[in-house]
């Protein structure tokens, strides 16, 4: 045996042991779809406009304060849309001063001025930034939340052409409303402080004042599951906001009940005792996400810490617990695609892939042996050398396999003897021209490398699109018929090429060939 | 053994004529199809809720149409997956339709979550909705870790929960997913002290939902404007990757073949009402990217023939051409055919769409190389393609 062919010998035994290494447990290695082994599919958007429109609306308090403290005049301002600003009523003498105000400390603004109105219009480059900020930091919220959860091997991540999406793949998890209840809960953490109420309906908490709320209360929901059904009217403006929580964590109140504890920071702290303190005897609604989930009579100076009761279960203060602990949402979410596959569907699916799988290589193998005879049996040596390559690739990619994957390996099966095809015809072609053997079967080879390599390269070209295009399960699939595409390359023109060599290359005299 | 034992010699170029017309014809009617029928839009595309269900007993459609009309979903597209008890309904219901209230909204959960709970109620006997109003949980339609934390609030231990939840889904995996009694549970292992709690406090339906799947309008809407773009780019590719490795004229009468291939596919699916979804978007990528293929092997021998056979005319060339590749053309597109119909017969319901779409399009990828590739170069040759004749 020449040099050159123990090199090569040498290259297909490491490609193959180092397959074999990779893909090896292939159970472990390998990580099955939601398809075939069931779980929940949920892509979200984030509504980002939301996210803007409360940063304008921090902007606009931050205007009054400093018109407060230029002594500007002004009847109203207002949010227009979620990202324009208007401020009405404004005297001319006071133009030059709302200009410094708004050139020094609303630089992320354009504005115009024009009579007694000036408008802010956020600039587009920061409404992009905020956007991609919000989602980061939803991304990051969603995150931590399934990561408390307990989930095994979640799927989290950005998905669409605007990025505005966030896919969120749970395996072995079919149908809980409890993970996306968990999962959307906005977690923003009032305590507020209640001017009347209990109202069985809306009207009659208006009553009081006329059907016309003044601006500074606001109509509550209660949340049914832990209060009365009713609503109550409340302080708009927060004690303490949500940011200045410490801590949250599971606790009981005086009954041995569960409750959620909560404590503050330093500013929380000095905050809620100044209000406590001044409070004493009337009511507190600690509000989650719009919802009142707990309302208390202020007893006495709290500062550090304090608890919610509520009819909480165990699972209940659990779950509030980890929204508060895991942060608050920049924006809500909006559920726009959700797939729960159960468990038998998916055993269902494996066993019918399987099937087909092997249907499929029996089906080319049958042919290519009775059509091609022994060089049949080097293509299917190849093809199986193929199978091992793809799944050794797939394993150290970490790739998912779904169904359509199962369908992108079967498919590539019947490619990957294309190749072969192609070869074998030729090098027959030019047995029938009258060449010897052996120069046959080079020329056989190299002639139909281009055509084997501009075939493959179209293909390759199509699934790259496909894979631009789809999402998860489309996704794998094109990956695997690349990556299949790829390893049938190497077996088809470099390891069945050895095969013949070492079949045929010892002999002297070589007149017929089994092919 | 040879397909052929010479070389053939066919006049493939001289039937162009009948190939055009026997295309245009399918392509034609595919065209018909859609302007009066349309295509059967999977909710991939067209949004709403898809709810694979199977049942315990002999049921059929109508039979599941008038449960459905319990909740006002009687037009629901119900469709029945072979020959088993396993049905697709889908439906683009929303809650007003169905005449539930808002009141009735529960907190946190959302529109089609009530749907597919409604549809799931319509379902059970008048005997099971009394177990489910009793406050018993239905063991077959309830999921792994909620069947655990139910066991848990009935005073089983944590071991126990865990254990037990996960005997019942596993039993879950058999043939149509559903228990049909607790003795079943019992020979499965589960101890005796968690049978007494579950014999008092859940149930069995005789039915369970195998998947459910939502997809809201916008995303469908997405998808479709991004499945035509990624057809149309990859079709792009296509055209410059053969004019740039032959000439524009090939990429030109290649990209024409492709077309062809994609629009008969298409034509079939609208025939056969195959349901569009991503997996048929993914079949016609597959087909565009593979069938040319075909036409690449007797583009290569063209070039060569053109550089060899200089004195004979354009037609003969390509006629010798095509001979020459036949068998290989032929071969190449039948191992794929071979495994693409093992898919079909074996890899189930859910991978049929796709299948069925391959299958098509492998045929007519293979009879457009033979008919249409060259026949285009033909064709342009009257206008463009100056041959030097020595």
């Amino acid at each position: 045996m020449d040099k050159s062919m123990t090199w090569k010998i040498g290259l297909i035994v490491a490609v193959v042991a180092l397959s074999i290494w990779l893909m090896w447990p292939l159970d472990k290695k390998l990580n099955l779809g939601l398809d075939l082994k069931g779980g929940m599919h949920l892509i979200m958007e984030v509504e980002t406009d939301e996210a803007i429109a409360i940063q304008a609306d921090m902007s606009i308090t931050q205007l009054k304060g400093l018109f407060r403290d230029g002594s500007i005049k002004y009847e109203k301002v207002v949010r227009r849309g979620f990202n324009r600003i208007e401020i009405t009523g404004t005297l001319l003498d006071d133009e030059r001063k709302i200009k410094d105000i708004l050139d020094d400390d609303f630089r992320d603004w354009t504005y115009t001025v024009g009579g007694n109105l000036v408008s802010l219009a956020l600039r587009p480059n920061i409404e992009q930034q905020l956007r991609d900020q919000s989602v980061d930091q939803a991304l990051e919220t969603i995150r931590n939340r399934v990561d408390e959860f307990g989930v095994a091997e979640p799927t989290i991540q950005k998905e669409g052409l605007a990025g505005d999406k966030i896919l969120i793949e749970l395996p072995g998890i079919d149908n809980p409303e409890r993970v996306k209840s968990l999962i959307k809960s906005t977690a923003m953490l009032e305590f507020r402080s209640v001017v009347s109420g209990p109202f069985l309906t809306e009207e009659a908490a208006l009553k009081d004042y006329n059907g016309k709320l003044p601006e500074d209360m606001e109509i509550v929901k209660t949340n049914p599951r832990r209060l009365e059904k009713g609503f109550y009217v409340l302080k708009a403006a927060t004690v303490v906001p949500g940011k200045d929580l410490k801590s949250a964590r599971r606790a009981q109140d005086e009954y041995g009940a569960p409750a959620v504890g909560f404590s503050f920071n330093a500013q929380g702290s000095t905050q809620f005792e100044k209000f406590t303190a001044a409070n004493i005897g009337k009511q507190l609604s600690i509000v989650l996400d719009d919802r009142i989930e707990s309302v208390a009579t202020v007893q006495d100076v709290i500062s550090g810490d304090g608890i919610i009761h509520g009819r909480f279960t165990v699972d209940e203060v659990d779950d509030i617990v980890l929204v508060l602990r895991s942060g608050a949402l920049p924006a809500p979410l909006k559920y726009i695609e959700e797939r729960t596959i159960g468990p038998s569907l998916g055993a269902d699916s494996i066993r019918k892939g399987l099937m087909a799988c092997f249907g499929g290589l029996l089906l080319v193998v049958l042919f290519m042996l009775v059509y091609y005879k022994a060089a049949g049996l080097n293509s299917i040596l190849a093809l199986l050398l193929n199978m091992v390559i793809l799944m050794g690739i797939m394993a150290y990619f970490h790739a998912t396999l779904s169904l359509p994957g199962i369908a992108g390996i079967i498919l590539s099966i019947g490619m990957a003897v294309d190749a072969n095809v192609l070869i074998f015809e030729r090098i027959r072609e030019e047995l029938k021209s009258g060449k010897s053997p052996k120069s046959a079967i080079d020329a056989g080879f190299k002639k139909a490398f281009w055509t084997i390599f501009d075939s493959n390269l179209t293909t390759v070209i199509s699934a790259v699109f496909l894979f631009q295009f789809g999402t998860g399960p489309i996704k794998g699939y094109a990956i695997t018929l690349i990556i299949g595409i790829a390893a049938s390359m190497f077996t088809a023109i470099f390891v069945s090429r050895v095969i013949f060599d070492l079949t045929y290359g010892r002999r002297k005299k070589l007149s017929k060939i089994s092919i | 053994m040879y397909l052929f034992k010479e070389v053939p010699n066919i006049k493939f170029t001289s039937k162009r004529y009948y190939a055009f017309a026997l295309s245009g014809l399918i392509i034609l009617a595919g065209i018909y199809m859609f302007f009066t029928r349309g295509f059967n839009m999977g909710i991939d595309f067209s949004g709403g809720t898809l709810i694979e269900a199977s049942f315990l007993k002999p049921t059929s459609i109508p039979q599941v149409r008038s449960m459905l009309s319990k909740v006002s979903l009687g037009d629901a597209q119900i469709t029945r997956i072979g020959s088993e008890n396993k049905f697709f309904i889908k439906t683009m219901a929303s809650l007003k339709k169905m005449n539930i209230s808002n009141e009735t909204k529960m907190e946190g959960v959302e529109e089609y979550e009530l749907v597919a709970r409604q549809i799931r109620n319509s379902m059970l006997d008048s005997a099971e909705m009394d177990q489910e109003t009793a406050g018993k949980i239905d063991l077959n339609n309830t999921a792994e870790g909620e069947i655990a934390r139910f066991l848990r609030d009935k005073g089983l231990g944590d071991e126990d929960a865990l254990a037990s939840a996960k005997i019942i889904i596993d039993l879950r995996k058999g043939k149509n997913g559903i228990i049909t009694d607790f003795s079943a549970l019992e020979n499965a292992g589960i101890k005796h002290r968690v049978m007494t709690v579950l014999r008092d406090n859940t149930f069995l339906s005789k039915f369970t939902f195998l998947s459910v799947e939502f997809v809201g309008p916008q995303v469908g809407k997405d998808l479709r404007r991004k499945a035509a773009l990624a057809c149309v780019w990859a079709l792009i590719g296509m055209l410059v990757y053969i004019a740039f490795r032959f000439k524009f004229l090939y990429g030109l009468s290649g990209i024409l073949t492709l077309f062809h291939d994609v629009l008969v596919s298409l034509s079939f699916v609208l025939f056969f009402r195959i349901e569009m979804s991503l997996q048929v978007v993914a079949a016609i990528l597959t087909i565009v990217g593979y069938s040319i293929n075909d036409t690449i092997v007797v583009f290569d021998r063209l070039r060569d023939n053109l550089k060899i056979m200089k004195k004979d005319d354009l037609e003969a060339i390509l006629d010798k051409s095509l001979n020459q590749t036949l068998s290989r053309s032929i071969f190449t597109s039948l191992t794929v055919f071979l495994t693409v119909l093992s898919l079909y017969l074996f890899g189930g319901e859910v991978i049929r769409p796709f299948a069925f779409t391959m299958l098509v399009g492998v045929i007519a990828g293979s009879y457009s190389t033979i008919y249409q590739s060259c026949a285009w170069l033909k064709v342009w040759e009257k206008y463009f393609l100056k041959r030097k004749k020595s």
